[in-house]
């Protein structure tokens, strides 16, 4: 017997809206700007009611990023490699529901450093060389910041 | 029928929602700034690595050439240096001659300024003294009024007397000349001897007493005893001394180089025995203007 799905993540999905829009106001700090970028990519969107919830929160978020940086002449590189990264999140998420912080934040890590190669590549594909910067970095080091605000926020058991 | 609805279901259009807003991004992110660029940017990867090796290779060459024009231009230019120092040569070989006689000429203006004779001066065109009878052909004759016996100096020393007169031209007979002789005197103990040639450059005193106390490196003056050369002209100086039966032989190196004369001045005939006192030198005259030297006074030792 399949567990009961649980109640609506109302909470995560609040909080990934507000985090849209800290993202678009924290355009002047772009190191802040891809720790809240990550959390909702890799901790929030994972966590939507719907895989099509995940795809367009990443999506946007990654419009978003790209748009308040203009640090590329041809957009789409940034929301490609976000819903990718969140999609395979929200996998590992309803493969591996449970675990301890430690083990999250080991998962968080290695999304995040997945997500700075794929985001950059598929920006070098959409417009060949370009300038690259230190949020992935950031994000990388404040893993466990960002990880244990989505460690508390996730649902259990996981809406399959 | 069951399938299709299945598909249909909500959770499978989301799924298809998914994929398709995946496909699109990703149509979207390939197809890049042009049709072309994936393209382009797969040759660029595959000729990147020949490309940049061209570079260098023609990096590599541009250098190269660069390196060649400057050692062609360089060895151009020690060529023209070389030609330029070779032409500079051949100008100051031509000119030596030339500069040679101007400091005789200049030496023996000197010379002319402090003796208070009637000097002339004479242009030496021939040396003969190796040749049997040989002698110095100078371009002064019978239409200067010369004369033989007269005494003739260069700034250095007493070279000879004249020999023979011709209209234009006249030989000197040389110290040095096995026929030649000169009333002399040593420079020290004042004795008075006869010079005569013994070879080119060379010359012995005769008559000397050997008694008489003589050292190598004494000058030896014209005594003005044969009426040819007024006393006190310098002859040469004294390189051995050997004593021979009564009398002294007395070995002199002469003063005037014989070889290399170009220019020399003619004393007047039957000059004055004693010469006065020597007039004080002009200015612009050569330091070397002086010769050849006078003997001092008798009463000076």
């Amino acid at each position: 017997m399949s567990p009961k799905p649980s109640p609506l993540p109302m909470k995560a999905e609040a909080l990934a809206l507000l985090t849209l829009v800290a993202i678009f106001l924290l355009a002047p700090w772009p190191n802040v700007q891809a720790v809240l970028h990550l959390l909702l990519v890799v901790g929030l969107a994972a966590q939507a009611r719907s895989p099509l919830t995940t795809a367009l929160l990443a999506c946007a978020a990654g419009w978003i990023v790209e748009g308040t940086l203009r640090a590329v002449p041809r957009m789409g590189g940034t929301p490609l490699a976000d819903m990718a990264v969140a999609l395979v999140a929200r996998y590992l998420l309803a493969r591996a529901p449970g675990g301890r912080l430690a083990a999250f934040w080991s998962r968080y890590a290695v999304l995040a450093a997945a997500h700075g190669p794929l985001a950059h590549a598929c920006a070098w594909l959409a417009n060949g060389p370009h300038a690259w910067g230190w949020g992935w970095l950031v994000s990388l080091l404040t893993v466990p910041l960002w990880g244990t605000v989505a460690w508390r926020l996730q649902r259990r058991p996981f809406d399959r | 029928m069951k399938r299709r609805s299945a598909i249909l279901t909500g959770a499978g259009l989301q799924r298809i929602a998914v994929a398709l807003l995946v496909l699109v991004h990703l149509v979207w992110v390939a197809w890049g700034r042009g049709p072309g660029f994936l393209v382009r940017r797969t040759l660029g990867l595959l000729t990147g690595p020949s490309e940049r090796l061209a570079q260098r290779w023609e990096a590599w060459r541009a250098a190269r050439d660069q390196r060649l024009r400057g050692l062609a231009e360089a060895q151009a230019e020690i060529q023209r240096l070389r030609q330029a120092l070779a032409d500079a040569q051949v100008r100051e070989a031509q000119a030596a001659p030339r500069l040679a006689e101007a400091e005789e000429a200049v030496r023996l203006l000197g010379l002319q300024h402090q003796l208070p004779l009637d000097l002339r001066a004479a242009r030496i065109l021939a040396n003969t003294r190796n040749a049997p009878f040989g002698g110095l052909l100078v371009d002064r004759g019978r239409d200067l009024d010369l004369r033989e016996d007269q005494g003739v100096i260069a700034p250095e020393g007493v070279v000879g007397r004249i020999w023979h007169v011709a209209p234009t031209q006249s030989t000197i007979l040389p110290l040095d000349a096995y026929n030649a002789s000169t009333a002399v005197m040593l420079g020290r103990s004042r004795a008075t001897g006869v010079l005569q040639g013994t070879g080119p450059g060379r010359a012995e005193i005769r008559y000397i007493s050997s008694q008489e106390v003589v050292q190598p490196g004494e000058p030896v003056f014209t005594s003005g005893l044969d009426r040819v050369f007024p006393r006190g002209l310098l002859v040469g100086y004294v390189s051995s001394v050997r004593p021979k039966d009564i009398e002294l032989r007395i070995e002199v190196s002469l003063a005037a180089p014989l070889d290399r004369l170009h220019l020399v001045l003619l004393l007047p005939p039957s000059p004055p025995l004693e010469l006065q006192a020597a007039a004080p030198p002009q200015p612009g005259s050569s330091p070397d203007a002086g010769l050849p030297r006078q003997a001092p006074a008798k009463g000076a030792r």
